[in-house]
């Protein structure tokens, strides 16, 4: 059957339940790759990210009649569920390290915004980026959930506020707390080995 | 402004708008106010490193391992659905049909046992209206019947009762039938198979029998009082 690209997501859900298997891929194309970045930042850890957004599949598999279009988007329910089974996740195992082999490859690069030019320099670069990810792990989930929605994925307010299912106002307060978090985690993280070496 | 708004509001100035009071504010406390000018330049460091950090999972998404998976237990749920929509919809179709076949077989059967039994009433009512036919010539011819005796063979005058078929009579052979009418005892009957009621068996009764033509009663009726 042909999918046409502006096939909206609950006539394509339809289809899927109905046992249109190109609709159900359509769905997955879609919708994977937020919920799987989404899932990865929140957790860090690749094979917990890939579990979870099996999982949210797979609910969508077996119970498609659960997504009532009146009450919102496809892609905020995907999302609903996603946070649902992160937090399951993050219950049973609290904190883990972003997984190396994600950014393997880019490690070698500086990104975007940085001139890196000597060895020493991308090693401070990677060493600080080591600490801003351990920084919004280790953030309280609400504030993590506000600081990878508006300040990885880049979302604005009103997006993450809709995903959420909460009020603008809301974003915004956690954001500003997340940031505020993050500032006083990293200050503390990078005065530690400037007062360890004054001390010496 | 007070540091209290600058960290509230200040910390994004570039997501202000150009002229905006606020940002006037903001960057006229960053001149001024050393704590909030080194907050704003560490916010921007962060920043600059939660967006360097997005980038390197931007373009991050599923293994396509994932996808195969989802494909496979997709396909296998909807082929085990469609084999039970199968099996129920073949269980009920089934089912229908078996209450359809026994209705229709229980209405031929009522309908066959109706028509028998009408066709049956109708035999025993032309045998007994040709008999009473004869009787009534036999009369016609100046036999005056001189009132009821033991034994008297006489002819019906009412054939409008139903005959009970005596016990090993068989509908078929009352064809050429006739019918008498007998004044016995009552306890005669239980000669013929019927049941009687033994302590009224020495009372007279007349009954209609149909006689064959082996002179066998074939049926009997208890004869009406005339009009």
């Amino acid at each position: 059957m042909q999918i046409e690209a502006q096939e909206r997501d609950d006539v394509l859900l339809r289809r899927s339940a109905k046992g249109d298997e190109a609709a159900f891929a359509e769905l997955y194309r879609r919708h994977q790759a937020p919920l799987y970045r989404f899932a990865l930042r929140m957790s860090g850890n690749v094979w917990a990210a890939e579990e979870i957004v099996q999982d949210v599949f797979m609910t969508l598999i077996r119970d498609p009649k659960k997504f009532d279009a009146g009450r919102g988007a496809l892609r905020s329910y995907l999302y609903g569920i996603t946070r649902n089974r992160v937090m399951k996740h993050l219950e049973r195992v609290p904190r883990e390290w972003l997984h190396e082999e994600i950014d393997e490859e880019n490690a070698s690069q500086a990104g975007p915004g940085f001139d890196v030019k000597t060895p020493v320099e991308w090693l401070e670069l990677h060493e600080r980026r080591e600490q801003v990810r351990a920084a919004v792990l280790e953030l309280p989930v609400e504030f993590r959930e506000a600081v990878v929605l508006c300040g990885l994925e880049e979302l604005s307010y009103e997006e993450a506020a809709q995903l959420l299912d909460c009020p603008v106002g809301t974003i915004r307060s956690r954001l500003h707390r997340g940031r505020a978090l993050l500032l006083a985690k990293l200050e503390m993280l990078r005065d530690a080995p400037r007062r360890a070496s004054a001390s010496r | 402004m007070t540091c209290e708004e600058f960290e509230l509001a200040g910390l994004d100035l570039e997501t202000l708008r150009e002229g905006d009071s606020v940002q006037i504010a903001a960057r006229e406390h960053l001149r001024v106010c050393p704590h909030c000018a080194a907050l704003q330049e560490n916010w921007q460091t962060l920043q600059a490193d939660l967006h360097a950090m997005g980038a390197e999972t931007r373009e991050a998404e599923a293994p396509p391992r994932v996808e195969l998976r989802l494909r496979q237990e997709y396909r296998t749920r909807h082929k085990s659905l469609k084999a039970r929509r199968v099996a129920v919809f073949a269980g009920w179709s089934l089912a229908a049909a078996a209450v359809i076949v026994a209705a229709v077989s229980w209405i031929s059967w009522r309908k066959e046992a109706h028509q028998g039994a009408v066709q049956q009433a109708a035999v025993v009512k032309q045998k007994a209206t040709s008999a009473g036919n004869a009787g009534q010539g036999v009369n016609l011819n100046g036999t005056e019947p001189a009132g009821p005796e033991i034994g008297e063979t006489l002819v019906a005058s009412n054939d409008a009762g139903e005959f009970t078929l005596l016990p090993g009579s068989l509908p078929g052979t009352l064809e050429d039938a006739t019918v008498v009418r007998v004044q016995m005892q009552r306890g005669a009957l239980d000669a013929l198979g019927l049941t009687v009621n033994e302590e009224r068996a020495s009372d007279l009764i007349q009954v209609d029998l149909l006689v064959g033509d082996d002179g066998q009663p074939q049926a009997v009726r208890l004869a009406q009082a005339p009009n």
